[in-house]
């Protein structure tokens, strides 16, 4: 047996078929360098099954493997899906304790302590006005302003419980808007299902879909922000994701099937931004840090005010002394907490007694400074204060975490200018090489066509 | 060797530079605010500390004001009780001459004029005021005699009758700044030689004795002048010690304005020369990291290929 003519045109043929793919590659990779979510891609370069030239077929006798050129046989995507797990992790509790911090900031920035405008200096305030009443018990302007005092508190009370309030129906709608039919997760899981079909038919097909892998992983990552998920793939190509802490047998993508989690399905177990705003506050049963551990101490700070005001301006329950502060009982202490209309600066009262000069009332209630009610305010700014410092210190603690694992993926997947442009120069290089080759088989069988033969003439 | 890639060398120098812009922000605020603490977050524990503090520091102006107030209210109280020792004094040198017996009746009924005058001006200086206030009426705060009803006391006694000022937190701090005139001049006599003997009773009789020019009577009501002036000097001594007390809980209570100012600062002021320093020193980082990624971002392999 021997070689044909034309084997060398063909091997020459396959080396710039496949630098050209690789080529081609390099381009996609420089062209999408910038790309979020993009993997490298190279080509995988093998040697083409080699002409086998049996023994005594050849000039000397012994049997040869000659080689055949290149195959581009596939073009693969770098990528280190442990990687992507990690990643996905800490996204999700970087994204948890960043609306943690974000919210807690609006709350503590609600409260403005310490200052000299919050509500600590509203009840100093407010006491001092009737250490001051104590001092002229008769003076309208005095007694006046100890009604004013009150009302500025009860309405710093008001106020806060109003934020408190905002903030609240905010979580509830940010919640809503990303669960809602055109929110987020709707859209990224029917996207994910999309490309599950995609994918799995590609895969069938014998195709290596790394572009669209590449968009499919992008979205799980996307939605890796919004609560914790659990990925696994089928042998079909397609994946399915479990999302925040839903029942683990309807899977929120389930192959090309999307299953929206009900309202009861996710807690603030969830993790990421959707586990946050359900641990500051969850619409659905009512509950939520921001009612238990905010809301409810300044009730409780806003009754003890009441209570202690009141029973010190009426210590001998006289059912004709109407009380100082007053709340609406259909609605919370803090949010209904207002100075009685019926508490003038004519009726204010001083003392239990008649006499005009008599103080013991204004002094008891001068006396409640620094009392109960201000330690338990305190306590509870300090309370929302270490609340919103833990989340901040979480969140640069995730973020360099994440940090550093989205180093360790782009060091795997990232696109390298310097090494694209390595890899053009030698692929470039090889086509040159390989055509030259060509060009020389063409005159190798210019002369052998075209000037054997031809001996004397 | 890891492999380094563009974008993480983007990625790195965005995130590090943020940062060192965030720790120069910081820097930033706590210098223009001269504030350590502008948020409970940025130390819990000293945000409830600057509370607490504040609130005493509140209080201490409240006591301050009291004692203030008090201390008016006795030197007023002082002044009158001064006044009727004088006016007291005075009627003690017209007994003790009386009783001598060498003035004739005509005197004697001049003197008894005069101390009749005295007694008008000792029942005057009962009706003083202080800021609206009658300081001898107890907590009923009226006229304490007038002269529609004689000689009789007006105002109340006994324990409804004390006005305090809160010189401290407790009620140990609870110090009483007015007098129980009514135990030192009475309500005089309800008719001719009937009285509680106390001062104005007292007045009247040695009036009385002088127009009838009793003089053995006299040694009497010079005898019940002085236990009346003991009891006086005893009001006036009562007075003095309370304007120490309170003499003493104002320069108290300044030390303590001092010092727990002293503290809040100390809590939530910045230590200006450490945050000038760690300004600069962050500036300089900033600076620094600014310069090195404009450097290495801009250059590539691409710069040196022909």
């Amino acid at each position: 047996m021997t070689i044909s003519t034309f084997m060398g045109l063909e091997t020459s043929l396959r080396g710039l078929e496949a630098m050209q793919e690789a080529i081609d590659t390099t381009g996609h990779n420089i062209a999408n360098a910038n790309t979020p979510g993009y993997s490298r891609q190279v080509v995988d370069l093998t040697e083409s099954p080699a002409l086998t030239i049996p023994a005594n077929s050849n000039v000397d006798g012994a049997g040869v493997q000659l080689g055949t050129g290149v195959d581009a046989t596939t073009i693969e995507r770098i990528r280190n899906t442990f990687l992507d797990g990690q990643y996905r992790a800490q996204n999700s509790a970087e994204n948890n304790a960043q609306t943690q911090s974000t919210i807690l900031n609006q709350i503590q920035t609600g409260l403005s302590e310490p200052s000299s405008n919050g509500l600590s200096a509203s009840l100093s305030q407010f006491w001092g006005a009737w250490s001051d009443l104590v001092n002229d018990p008769t003076n309208p302007g005095a007694r006046q302003t100890v009604i004013n005092d009150g009302q500025t508190l009860a309405q710093t009370f008001n106020t806060i419980d109003q934020q408190l309030t905002t903030i609240q129906t905010q979580v509830g709608q940010q919640y809503s808007q990303l669960l809602g039919p055109s929110g987020q997760v709707q859209s990224d899981a029917n996207q994910i299902a999309n490309l599950n079909q995609a994918i799995s038919s590609a895969q069938a097909a014998g195709q290596n879909p790394n572009d669209l892998l590449d968009q499919r992983d992008q979205l799980i990552d996307d939605l890796s922000s919004l609560a914790n998920v659990s990925v696994s793939t089928q042998t079909n190509g397609m994946v399915n994701i479990v999302f925040g802490d839903q029942n683990p047998a309807t899977p929120l993508v389930q192959g090309t099937t999307v299953n929206m989690p009900q309202p009861q399905d996710l807690t603030s177990a969830a993790g990421g931004q959707i586990g946050a705003l359900l641990g500051l506050y969850d619409q659905a049963t009512g509950t939520g840090s921001i009612q238990t551990s905010y809301r409810d101490s300044l009730d409780k700070v806003a009754t003890e005010v009441m209570n202690n005001v009141n029973s010190a301006y009426n210590p001998t329950n006289d059912p004709t002394v109407p009380s100082f502060f007053i709340d609406d009982p259909t609605s919370t202490p803090a949010a209904s907490i207002a100075v009685n209309p019926l508490v003038t600066s004519a009726n204010l009262r001083t003392s239990t007694t008649a006499n005009p000069g008599a103080t013991d009332i204004a002094t008891a209630i001068a006396n409640l400074a620094g009392g109960q009610a201000d330690q338990d305010y305190g306590t509870f700014v300090a309370q929302v204060g270490s609340d919103a410092q833990s989340a901040q210190n979480n969140q640069q603690t995730a973020q360099s975490l994440l940090n550093a694992i989205q180093n360790q993926r782009e060091s795997v997947s990232g696109v390298s200018l310097d090494e694209e442009m390595t890899n053009l120069i030698s692929y470039q290089r090889a086509y040159q090489a390989s055509s030259r080759m060509m060009t020389t088989i063409d005159s190798m069988l210019d002369t052998l066509i075209n000037h054997t033969g031809t001996v004397g003439l | 060797m890891e492999r380094i890639t563009t974008l993480m060398t983007s990625q790195a120098t965005v995130y590090d530079l943020g940062q060192a812009l965030d720790r120069l922000n910081t820097t930033q605020a706590q210098l223009s605010s001269g504030k350590r603490i502008t948020q409970p977050s940025d130390d819990p524990y000293g945000t409830m500390l600057a509370m607490q503090l504040n609130g005493q520091l509140s209080s201490l102006t409240s006591y301050n004001s009291n004692v203030n107030d008090g201390t008016a209210f006795t030197q007023a109280t002082d002044s009158s009780l001064m006044d009727m020792n004088n006016v007291v004094q005075r009627v003690r040198e017209l007994v003790v001459q009386a009783a001598n017996g060498t003035n004739n009746q005509s005197n004697l009924d001049a003197d008894a004029q005069e101390v009749d005058q005295l007694t008008e001006a000792i029942k005057q200086s009962a009706n003083a005021t202080y800021d609206g206030q009658y300081i001898f009426s107890g907590t009923a705060n009226v006229m304490p005699y007038q002269s529609a009803t004689g000689d009789v006391y007006q105002g109340n006694s006994g324990a409804g009758a004390a006005i305090t000022r809160q010189i401290g937190p407790g009620a140990t701090n609870s110090v009483q700044i007015n007098t129980d005139i009514s135990q030192l001049l009475g309500s005089g006599q309800t008719s001719p030689g009937v009285g509680d003997g106390k001062l104005l009773d007292v007045l009247r009789q040695v009036s009385a004795d002088m127009t009838s020019g009793n003089s053995n009577a006299l040694g009497t009501d010079l005898n019940n002048l002085d236990s009346n002036i003991s009891v006086l000097q005893g009001l006036q001594s009562t007075v003095g010690a309370t304007e120490d007390r309170l003499q003493l809980a104002s320069s108290r209570i300044q030390d303590l304005q001092l010092s727990t100012t002293q503290n809040l600062s100390n809590d939530q002021d910045v230590d200006m020369g450490q945050a000038a320093i760690n300004f600069s020193t962050e500036e300089a980082a900033y600076t620094a990291a600014l310069q090195a990624s404009a450097k290495i971002v801009q250059s590539s392999l691409l710069n040196f290929l022909q």
